[in-house]
């Protein structure tokens, strides 16, 4: 039955997950499917995590980049999801169109019912407010909020302007703000006063009806409309700005607004997406060729810097705030070009065949204008091109030197006054301030001073020769670098790198540790550290004192590097034919911008890369010119996520308390490391600590622990795009697994000093045994000395003898039975004397014996009255010799005479106790006793019975009442 | 406290003034309401059936009122007499009200159960709380019955629990209405 129940468990809700290809420029799509039919996502939502859920027509799903999952109701229900929120305690809110909100509590949504009830109309937007009460907005109630356990309205009775809300913002100072049909509706509420105060046309606002507002920093907020397009309300002055972007607009209603570092996306009910950058004056459409990207809305910015979005029936990721393809060349162009060049007007340039083309992008239109140098032909490359401190562009060409061309007359003329460039082949042409400098081919390594004169092209150029330097000269120079402390780099091909410092040429080749010698290009990070990359060893950073070598194995995606530069925000972009890796130089972490996100092939020329005046990227690829915009505040690794942990297949609350029993010891650790640009390669690896020893690499995104041992634990996973997880990110969960109880120390413990007890009770039971025992025997022992004492006590043998005597006088018969008696008595005596009990029958024999002997002296004036059945004679035990002490002792301490006759009964009383009494005759002279009979007795009853011994001496009775002794 | 009666009865009076030439009015013909306290120590229940009021269907306003003394059933006279007195000072402030108005559109001409809500002002011991409580009502053969369940914080309508009936006395109180209306 469990092993079912387990298995349906299993049974997940697989949704079809289509991906529209990777290889279209800026976008990627996904459709959600059943029956092969897309459903509608109506919103979307990004946790703190980076996590995106899609509210959709069929329920809640979490999107990892590769797969939508759905959060299943418990009990199940299949509701519209119109919002999704996430609050400060991490708890995800969820609302329905037919106004019901769950809340997402151990990967199961389950419904939030407070006693108000909860609306009959679509949830639109949640919030919540400064005193972290939840708001939720509807569309045709008015908005409610959740405080004190109690549900709040706010309606047309507050003074709300209408009862369809469409969007809810939190201001700086605490009010909400809401989009509705008749305006902005600035709710406050200050215990139980609740005010609205409407901004609508009349204070500016350019349309009635608000469809989106979207923070914009300082208390600011960009407001969507469903005509006039969108503006900016501040609610501090309580200004409205309409950017000239938006001041004739006629791109129909605004669904969503997105503020990022570098763009406002603007997304709309009928013209797709549009984007607004800080430079521009005008908004351009992002899918202008996607005719179908219509109905776009829910945009959103992952922590990569990707746009999310929903289209009509698709959810759709652009990469349009990093990248940017601008079509300038077709393909038969792009096959001529070497090198590319952003001017200081971000105007851009390329060394096509026999000349070049500048390309001047103003809002609409591109206009291009050709320079055409009669010298060069089809087959003599331009390698080169750079612009100077004057806007002069010098170009350096394979087999013809350089040339330096004034871009606003068009003339040029080839720099002849340095004869080593003469019919030279440059290979580079690069510059920082008043210096420029050129590498080529044999031993072409120059540098060039510019002076004033230099405005004008036609005045000569002071320049610098290195062609003669061990190393250098005589070479073949890829690059020449002149770095920010004035230091000259020279890239060469076989003989390393080699700087010239405060005059000082230095060489750094395979001797030095360098594993390639023949460099490339150079660049500079903020830091100083210059950068090169080589031909087959990837890149190198020199620090001033050191070389480190960053190679595949660091992330690098391919050796084959083209060029490296470094971007506005200090990141070093390592260019190779499918796209550029981005190598974050403060932690060596790298990721990709590649053909996944549906770059053209790139060209491998190492000057087709250049830097635009903002610091972009610019790529020459065979689809034109790609433009890379570092976005602020992304990241660059993964974010690993535990999503959930599982106990026998059972999804368990990962915020409770992390400790199990002995026997619930089969986990499952489910996490995703989320990477948007690029799921498909994230890898991953985990530990467990307190199991595992190492890290352990995996692409499975599920970990099961079938059967670990009691133990502290602790389970750690890591992500990261390539092998290297230096910067990885983890995510970790603590946890416990007690031992059986019988195994914890407070049992054992127990165990121990129960047993230590039981031990030592056992030892004094045993050692009060023996002592008993021996106490026992010592009474015994003592017993047997006083009878014998008493019976060969003179006095007693005296008084018999005398009687035998008196006997053989007067009936000599008798004399024999006499002796008789006195033998068989001392041979009881004898016989008993080694027995602890004898039975009732044999001591009263003895005690008949003794009576006679006594009977011959005293005559009739002693009485022994035995009033004992045969049974109790049998049943009942006696310590030997008792009865006939306590008989001795009686006539001892009484006086027999015919006066006072001494009458001894013995009786059974209440089958329990044994009684011997005499009645009282005080002797005048009592002979002298030690006293010790009756106490032995006393002491061999207490080793043998609980019961004591009772002696009473009262109504002229002398009594002795004895336990009967009923077993042995 | 007799400013805001006034002010409520003003608003019954208007409110029957406004109606009467507009036909539909609905107004209490039995009504009862009942509470209950579930502390630990003691179950303390009492009812009154003198539960007034009537909804307006077309301006989906309602109004409902009881007299505090009304309430009968407490375990002892003694406690009555400490629930007028100290508890909700029904001298001050002797009628207890709901009024407002109710959230959804139901057509008041159709026969039919309804789960609706209705958003109003609930004053007690002369507090005003605004509410939101959940209401089912039927409408059968023109004639409207409604039951409603809601809770009642004492706290909410400054009424103090003194410490040594805390175990006696809940913090919070369960609230039962039924009510059936009539046209007027």
């Amino acid at each position: 039955m469990l092993l079912l129940k387990r298995i349906i468990i299993f049974i997940v809700f697989f949704t079809w997950v289509q991906k529209s290809t990777a290889q279209v420029f800026g976008y990627k799509s996904f459709k959600l499917l059943e029956d092969n039919q897309p459903f509608k996502i109506n919103t979307l939502y990004k946790t703190t995590d980076g996590f995106i859920y899609a509210g959709t027509t069929n329920g809640l799903y979490t999107f990892d980049g590769k797969k939508f999952d759905k959060i299943n109701f418990s009990p199940a229900a299949k509701d519209t999801v119109t919002a999704v929120f996430e609050d400060d305690k991490k708890q995800i809110w969820s609302g329905f169109k037919n106004g019901k909100i769950a809340k997402k509590i151990n990967n199961q949504l389950q419904y939030f019912e407070p006693e108000e009830g909860t609306p009959k109309v679509a949830i639109t937007a949640f919030l919540q407010d400064k005193q972290n009460n939840i708001w939720f907005a509807t569309n045709g109630e008015g908005i409610y909020y959740f405080t004190n356990s109690h549900l709040y309205l706010i309606n047309e009775a507050e003074g709300l302007s209408d009862k369809y809300v469409h969007a809810l913002a939190l201001t700086d100072n605490g009010d909400v703000l809401a989009a509705t049909d008749q305006g902005i509706n600035i709710c406050k509420v200050n215990g139980a006063k609740k005010t609205v105060e409407i901004i609508g046309p009349k204070n500016g606002l350019p349309d009635y009806y608000i469809t989106a507002i979207t923070p914009a920093g300082n208390n600011s907020f960009w407001i969507g409309m469903q005509e006039k397009g969108f503006c900016l309300y501040n609610h501090t002055t309580k200004q409205i700005i309409v950017p000239t972007a938006a001041s004739n607009w006629n791109y129909g209603q605004v669904n969503s607004i997105l503020a990022t570092p570098n763009n406002l996306w603007i997304a709309t009910q009928e013209n797709s997406l549009f984007k607004l950058s800080d430079t521009a004056k005008s908004i351009k459409n992002v899918f202008p060729t996607a005719s179908d990207k219509n109905n776009i809305s829910n945009l959103l910015s992952d922590n990569e810097g990707n746009i999310w979005m929903t289209g009509a029936a698709e959810l759709i990721c652009s990469s349009a705030d990093k990248l940017t393809l601008l079509p300038l060349y077709d393909k038969a162009v792009y096959a001529t070009i070497h090198t590319i060049l952003s001017d200081y007007e971000n105007n851009i340039w390329v060394g096509t065949d026999g000349g070049l083309i500048k390309y001047i992008l103003s809002a609409n239109k591109i206009e291009t204008k050709n320079y055409r140098i009669k010298e060069l032909t089809a087959k003599t490359d331009i390698t080169g091109l750079y612009q100077d401190m004057f806007h002069n562009i010098w170009i350096s060409v394979m087999g013809e030197g350089i040339f330096v061309l004034n871009p606003i007359t068009g003339s040029y003329r080839n720099i002849n006054e340095n004869p080593l460039l003469k019919k030279a082949s440059v290979l580079s042409i690069t510059g920082t301030g008043n210096t420029i400098c050129a590498g080529g081919l044999e031993g072409v390594a120059t540098i060039f001073e510019l002076t004033e004169s230099n405005k004008n092209i036609t005045a000569n150029y002071n320049y610098t020769n290195y062609n003669d330097i061990p190393n250098i000269g005589n070479n073949y120079i890829h690059s020449v670098y002149k770095d920010k402390m004035g230091r000259l780099w020279f890239g060469t091909d076989g003989k390393g790198v080699t700087v010239l410092q405060n005059g000082k040429f230095i060489n750094f080749n395979k001797s030095n540790g360098l594993k390639d010698d023949h460099i490339y290009s150079f660049t500079e990070d903020a830091k100083g550290n210059i950068w090169f990359n080589t031909k087959d060893a990837g890149i190198y950073c020199y620090n001033g004192t050191a070389f480190k070598n960053y190679s595949l194995t660091d992330g690098k995606s391919d050796l084959k590097i083209t060029s490296i530069k470094t971007d506005k925000l200090g990141n070093i972009i390592i260019v190779n034919e499918k796209g550029i890796d981005i190598l974050n130089s403060a932690t060596g972490s790298v990721t990709y911008l590649n053909n996944a996100q549906g770059i053209p092939d790139v060209n491998t020329a190492i000057e087709s890369v250049a830097t635009d005046s903002s610091g972009n990227i610019l790529l020459s690829t065979s689809g034109g010119i790609v433009v890379y915009s570092p976005v602020t505040k992304t990241i660059h690794q993964p974010t690993t996520i535990i999503t959930s942990i599982q106990l026998f297949l059972q999804t368990i609350d990962k915020d409770a308390e992390p400790h199990f029993n002995h026997n619930e010891n089969g986990f499952t650790f489910n996490f995703t490391g989320l990477y948007y640009t690029n799921p498909d390669e994230v890898h991953y690896q985990y530990k467990l600590d307190g199991w595992d020893t190492s890290w352990i690499a995996t692409k499975d995104q599920s970990i099961p622990f079938p059967n670990l041992r009691p133990g502290k634990y602790i389970f750690h996973v890591r992500s990261s795009v390539n092998e290297n997880f230096e910067n990885a990110t983890e995510a970790k969960y603590t946890f416990t697994i007690s031992s059986p109880f019988w195994k914890r120390w407070w049992f054992i413990l127990l165990c121990t000093a129960s047993g230590a007890l039981l031990l030592f009770l056992y030892m004094r039971w045993r050692e009060n045994n023996i002592k008993k025992l021996q106490h026992l025997q010592n009474e015994k022992i003592q017993f047997q000395f006083q009878v014998l004492r008493n019976q060969i006590n003179p006095h007693f043998l005296f008084n018999s003898f005398n009687t035998l005597i008196s006997t053989i006088e007067e009936n000599p018969k008798n004399a024999v039975g006499y002796v008789e008696q006195l033998s068989e008595f001392f041979r009881n005596i004898v016989n008993y004397r080694d027995k602890d009990i004898i039975s009732l029958g044999e001591e009263i024999n003895l005690l008949n014996t003794y009576f006679y002997l006594q009977q011959k002296r005293y005559g009739n004036n002693l009485k022994l009255n035995i009033n004992i059945s045969e049974a109790e004679k049998k049943q009942i035990f006696i310590p030997p010799l008792t009865l006939q002490l306590l008989l001795e002792n009686a006539i001892k301490h009484n006086a027999v005479s015919k006066e006072t006759i001494l009458i001894i009964d013995l009786f059974m009383q209440k089958e329990t106790r044994l009684i011997m009494r005499n009645n009282i005759n005080p002797k005048l002279s009592t002979e002298a006793g030690t006293g010790m009979g009756l106490q032995n007795i006393i002491n061999r009853y207490a080793i043998l019975s609980k019961e004591a011994v009772a002696v009473t001496n009262e109504n002229n009775y002398f009594t002795v009442s004895l336990p009967a002794l009923k077993h042995q | 406290m007799l400013k805001k009666l006034a002010i409520f009865f003003s608003v019954l009076l208007l409110l029957s003034f406004y109606t009467n030439d507009q036909a539909a009015e609905y107004k209490v013909n039995t009504g009862s309401i009942a509470f209950r306290s579930e502390a630990s120590l003691e179950l303390i229940k009492a009812m009154s059936n003198e539960l007034k009021g009537l909804i307006i269907p077309e301006k989906k306003q309602f109004a409902f009122r009881v007299n505090v003394k009304s309430f009968k059933g407490f375990n002892s006279p003694l406690q009555q007499e400490h629930f007028n007195e100290n508890y909700l000072e029904s001298n001050k402030y002797p009628a207890a009200s709901f009024e407002g108005k109710i959230i959804e559109d139901i057509d008041f001409t159709k026969d039919g159960v309804y789960s609706i809500r209705t958003k109003g002002n609930l004053t007690i011991h002369g507090v005003v709380q605004e509410r939101i409580i959940k209401t089912e009502l039927t409408i059968k053969n023109s004639n409207i019955s409604i039951k409603s369940n809601f809770t009642v914080l004492l706290a909410d309508h400054n009424i103090p629990i003194p410490k040594v009936v805390h175990e006696n006395l809940a913090s919070e109180i369960k609230v039962e209405v039924k009510a059936d209306l009539v046209k007027k």
